[in-house]
C-alpha cells in the first residue's frame, strides 16, 4: 500500500531527473553531436580532452572563485545582518523583508537589473562614480575581462544575502537569553559573547547554511547566461554555461555532457555529508 | 518570533554600574545604520521604478540618478506590447496552474509514505530523493531535450511539466515528510482502528493537519516555477510559447539602449512576484527556515 503513495512522485523523479542524469553519463562517453541519429562510443576521450580545453580550465577556475566568493560573502553578511536584527533594532520585519526581496526575483530579471546598472553610458553605477568625482573608476564593468566576473558576483551576492540571514535569524531564536545574561554578569563583552555564545550556538545553522549555499553555487547558470553570455570572450564562462554552448552552439553534445558530469560529480561529492545528515535525521 | 521578551529586559536589570540611561536610546544608532543599509540594498529596485516612470528623453538628458522632470506610463504600455508580455504571462500562469498543485500533491503522497507508512527501503528512497537537491539542471538538459523531441512535445508548455515536477520533488518531500512525521501516531492509529483506509487517513487527517507546510511548499514551489529559466530556454522556441524569464531575456536584448523601456519591462516581469512576496512573506520565511533547519 505504501508503494501506491510513493509511486507517482518516484516515477516522475526517476523519469525526469534520475534517468536523464544517468543518461548524460552515457552520452559523455560518446562523440554524439546532438543531432545525428548515430554516434560512436569514444570511452574517456571527452574527459581526456578537457584539460586541453583552455575554456574548461577557465570555467573550472571561475566556478571555484564563484563558489568561494558567493558563499563566504553572503554567509558573513547574512550572519552580520541576523545578529544585528536580533538585537535592539526598530522595524525588524520591514528590514528583513527588504534584505530578502532580491532572492524571490527571477534570476533573469536580476541579470537584467544589474546589466542595466552596469551599462557603461546610461548605467547608474558609472553615473554615481562620475557624480562623486571618481570619473576614472567609471568603466564598462561587464565588458572587460578584469571586472566582468566580479560584477556578476556582486549581483549574486545581492540576491543571496537574504537566505543565510533568515536561517541565522531563526537559529538565533534558539539560543537561550540566559546565556547572555550570565555572560554579562561575568563581565564578558559583546565581542566575547559573540564568539563564545552566539557562534557555538549557531553551529547547526552554519552547517545547513554553508551546505545549501555551496550546493547552490555549483548550479550557477542563469545569472551568467543572461548577464554576460559567458563573455567578454570567455572571461565569465562557468562549467554550466560552457556545457550549454558546447551542446547547443557547437553541436558537441558528448563533450558538453562530459563537462556537466564533472561539475555535477563535484557538487554531489561535496554535498553527500549534508544529504546523509538529512536522511539520518529523519530515518526511523 | 517576536516574543523574545528578555532581550529588552536584560541590560536594564543587570547592568547597574554607570550606563543607566543608555538602554532607552539604545538601538537608534543601529536602526539608522540598518535603514541606510536597507536603502542601499533596495536602491536598484527604487531606481528601476523611477526610471520606468519617466520619458526616455528626460532620462537621457538628466542621467539615471536625477529626479524625473515629468512622469509617464508610456514605457509600460510600450514594453507590454513589444515584450509580448500578454503571451508570456498567460504561458507562465498555465505552467503554474498545471504544475504546482500536482507537484505538491504527489510530493505529499510520497512524504506520507515515508513518514507514516512502513515502506520498504524508506531510507534509501529518502537518500535518493534528497540527493536530487544537489543535482544541477544542466546535467539533465540533453536527455530531457531528446525525450521531448521523441515525444513530439518540444516547443510546448506540456514538455516543461515533467522536468519541473521532478526538480521540485526533493525540496517538497524534505519539508513535507519532516512535518508529517510530527503528526502523532496515535491520531493515525485511532483512525485506522475506526476502519479508515490509508487514502482516507491521508486525505482527511494528514493533509488537513499539514496545511501550514502545504501552503509554504505551494508558495515556494510557485516562485521557483515562475522563475525557472533553463528548461524553458531549451524546450521552447516560438514566441507564442515562451514563459516570462525567457521572454524577458529576448526583451532585454531588444531594449539594451532604451533604458526607460527596459526598466518598465523588468518591472512588468517582477511586480507580481514582488506583490505576492510582500503578502506571503510570513509563509516563505517560515518554510525556508523549517525546511532547512529541521535537519
Amino acid at each position: 500500500m505504501a508503494w501506491v503513495f510513493a509511486a507517482p512522485a518516484l516515477l516522475v523523479y526517476v523519469v525526469f531527473l534520475v534517468y536523464p542524469a544517468l543518461s548524460s553519463l552515457w552520452f559523455s562517453f560518446t562523440d554524439w553531436d546532438g543531432l545525428s541519429a548515430t554516434y560512436n562510443v569514444v570511452g574517456l576521450q571527452n574527459y581526456k580532452d578537457m584539460p586541453h580545453d583552455p575554456v574548461v580550465v577557465q570555467a573550472a577556475i571561475n566556478n571555484l572563485i564563484w563558489a568561494v566568493v558567493t558563499v563566504v560573502v553572503p554567509v558573513v553578511l547574512g550572519l552580520t545582518l541576523a545578529v544585528v536584527l536580533n538585537g535592539k533594532v526598530r522595524g525588524k520585519p520591514f528590514l528583513r523583508l527588504i534584505f530578502y526581496t532580491p532572492a524571490v526575483l527571477p534570476l533573469v530579471s536580476v541579470a537584467s537589473i544589474w546589466g542595466w546598472l552596469y551599462n557603461p553610458q546610461y548605467g547608474a553605477i558609472n553615473a554615481f562614480l562620475r557624480a562623486v568625482g571618481l570619473d576614472s573608476l567609471a568603466q564598462p564593468w561587464l565588458g572587460q575581462d578584469s571586472t566582468a566576473l566580479g560584477a556578476t558576483m556582486v549581483a549574486a551576492i545581492w540576491l543571496r544575502v537574504g537566505f543565510p540571514m533568515l536561517l541565522y535569524l531563526a537559529a538565533l531564536q534558539g539560543i537561550s537569553p540566559d546565556l547572555y545574561e550570565a555572560a554579562t554578569v561575568d563581565g564578558a563583552g559583546k565581542w566575547q559573547q559573540f564568539w563564545h555564545i552566539t557562534m557555538p550556538g549557531l553551529r547547526p545553522a552554519h552547517y545547513v547554511v554553508i551546505a545549501l549555499s555551496v550546493i547552490d553555487s555549483f548550479k550557477v547558470f542563469d545569472l551568467i547566461y543572461a548577464m554576460t553570455y559567458g563573455g567578454p570572450g570567455t572571461a565569465t564562462q562557468v562549467m554550466g554555461t560552457w556545457m550549454y554552448f558546447n551542446v547547443f552552439q557547437y553541436n558537441q553534445a558528448g563533450y558538453g555532457t562530459a563537462i556537466a558530469v564533472v561539475i555535477t560529480l563535484v557538487a554531489v561529492v561535496v554535498s553527500v555529508p549534508y544529504v546523509r545528515s538529512q536522511t539520518k535525521e529523519h530515518a526511523v | 518570533m517576536t516574543s523574545v521578551v528578555p532581550t529588552a529586559a536584560l541590560p536594564d536589570t543587570i547592568v547597574t554600574t554607570g550606563e543607566k540611561n543608555k538602554p532607552k536610546n539604545q538601538g537608534i544608532g543601529t536602526t539608522i545604520v540598518m535603514v541606510l543599509a536597507a536603502l542601499v540594498w533596495i536602491s536598484p529596485l527604487v531606481l528601476l521604478v523611477i526610471t520606468a516612470l519617466r520619458p526616455l528623453s528626460d532620462f537621457v538628458a538628466h542621467g539615471p540618478l536625477s529626479w524625473p522632470g515629468e512622469l509617464t506610463v508610456k514605457n509600460f504600455t510600450q514594453a507590454w506590447d513589444i515584450g509580448n508580455f500578454a503571451t508570456t504571462y498567460r504561458n507562465s500562469t498555465i505552467v503554474l496552474i498545471l504544475k504546482v498543485p500536482l507537484g505538491v500533491f504527489v510530493s505529499a503522497m510520497l512524504a506520507y509514505a515515508l513518514a507514516k507508512l512502513r515502506i520498504r527501503f524508506g531510507a534509501a528512497i529518502m537518500y535518493t530523493v534528497f540527493l536530487g537537491l544537489t543535482i544541477p539542471i544542466y546535467i539533465t538538459i540533453v536527455p530531457v531535450f531528446v525525450m521531448a523531441r521523441s515525444a513530439g512535445i518540444t516547443d510546448s508548455l506540456v514538455g516543461l511539466i515533467g522536468p519541473y515536477l521532478a526538480f521540485g520533488i526533493p525540496f517538497e518531500v524534505l519539508v513535507l515528510q519532516s512535518f508529517i512525521r510530527q503528526i502523532p501516531d496515535e491520531i493515525v492509529e485511532a483512525a485506522r482502528i475506526d476502519g479508515a483506509g490509508a487514502w482516507r487517513i491521508f486525505l482527511t487527517i494528514v493533509l488537513p493537519l499539514s496545511a501550514p507546510a502545504l501552503v509554504t511548499v505551494l508558495i515556494l514551489d510557485a516562485v521557483a516555477t515562475w522563475n525557472e529559466f533553463l528548461f524553458a530556454l531549451i524546450l521552447l522556441n516560438s514566441d507564442a510559447h515562451k514563459t516570462i524569464p525567457v521572454g524577458l531575456l529576448n526583451f532585454q536584448g531588444q531594449f539594451s539602449n532604451n533604458s526607460t523601456g527596459l526598466a518598465a519591462g523588468i518591472l512588468i516581469a517582477v511586480v507580481p512576484i514582488l506583490i505576492a512576496y510582500t503578502f506571503l512573506q510570513r509563509w516563505i520565511v517560515g518554510g525556508l527556515t523549517a525546511g532547512a533547519s529541521k535537519g
